[in-house]
């Protein structure tokens, strides 16, 4: 028995489910769910839908060049049954697929590593620029503790030439 | 009056470009759905693709061998040949098609576009409504051509291994 991967979300096909459309020039095209299939039919590309596997690795999300995956591979020729080598790997399997999970969130973590920084930044922008928002002008001129400190800002000052002009 | 005349006629007009833009509009909405148009039975009245070498081009069905409401993937169909292949030349003389426009002839549908559930459970549909001319010989139908061309699905295996064993691809 084969676990097929969908051509549009690359996720698992496992059998009894989807569907499968055979093109006339004998190409296969297995869809784990309608979902896929109609998304398909209406000639989606899926590199550029979101939730595809090829979206996110196309677009760094996810991680792609790893050893982990060099297991999960495609043969076409089977192997002959060996019990200890049947025992192995099951348990090889088990050890590989945290092994992938762990180097995943490390990934992603990785990704995300420089988001805290940003933004904070943008939040102090947005605290500098609509202060006014929090308290009238007249209150903040009232109370001044409730003021920012003052930073000097460069103004660039109309010269007497363009008044003249205008 | 003439004013009144042409006002309607402008009126008249504007409203038919209106309407015409008002149908472009809902056709290009529709253009996806029109692709997922549902597929049905092969019936009285189908199309079909004849893709083996007897020289038939294109078959109508006149009749189901098997259930009610029509013919799907594997089953054997009577069909009328609508057009053969015009004769050919070649080396030896010329070669005409084995089989003559309007003939009645049995045929199994190997490819359909409605969608036919397999014993895994999963569902295999295809491009086109294609089938193969087959003849009946004693107990068993065989093809009447030497080639069948396109891919063909494995259900074909229990009672056309011959079929099979022909095809390119097994889907």
């Amino acid at each position: 028995m084969r676990l097929e991967k969908c051509w549009f979300c690359s996720s698992t096909v496992y059998p009894g489910h989807g569907i499968q459309f055979v093109r006339n020039d004998a190409k296969i095209f297995r869809f784990c769910r309608s979902k896929c299939h109609k998304n398909f039919k209406m000639k989606r590309n899926p590199r550029k839908v979101k939730w595809t596997k090829a979206y996110r690795r196309l677009h760094g999300k996810d991680m792609t060049q790893d050893t982990t995956f060099e297991f999960e591979r495609k043969r076409n020729r089977p192997e002959r049954y060996d019990r200890n080598l049947a025992e192995n790997t099951l348990k090889a399997i088990k050890k590989i697929v945290k092994v992938r999970a762990d180097r995943e969130s490390k990934h992603i973590l990785n990704r995300m590593k420089g988001n805290k920084s940003k933004e904070r930044k943008r939040d102090a922008k947005e605290l500098e620029q609509s202060i006014h928002m929090v308290k009238a002008p007249s209150a903040l001129q009232k109370d001044p503790s409730h003021t920012l400190p003052k930073v000097p800002v460069k103004v660039s000052q109309h010269s007497e030439e363009d008044r003249m002009k205008e | 009056m003439a004013a009144s005349k042409w006002y309607r006629a402008g009126r008249s007009l504007l409203g038919g470009l209106n309407n015409t833009s008002l149908g472009l509009l809902r056709m290009s909405s529709r253009t996806h759905l029109l692709s997922q148009q549902t597929r049905t039975f092969i019936q009285m009245g189908t199309n079909l693709k004849v893709v083996d070498n007897s020289g038939a081009k294109r078959v109508k069905c006149i009749q189901a061998l098997k259930g009610k409401k029509g013919a799907r993937l594997g089953d054997i169909i009577v069909a009328s040949v609508q057009e053969v292949n015009p004769p050919k030349e070649v080396k030896k003389g010329v070669v005409t098609s084995t089989v003559k426009k309007g003939a009645v002839v049995h045929a199994v549908v190997v490819r359909a576009a409605m969608p036919r559930g397999r014993c895994d459970g999963t569902q295999i549909k295809f491009d086109d409504n294609a089938c193969v001319l087959v003849k009946y010989a004693g107990n068993e139908y065989e093809p009447i051509g030497k080639r069948v061309h396109g891919p063909v699905p494995h259900e074909l295996r229990k009672k056309h291994a011959k079929i099979l064993s022909l095809a390119g691809y097994v889907a």
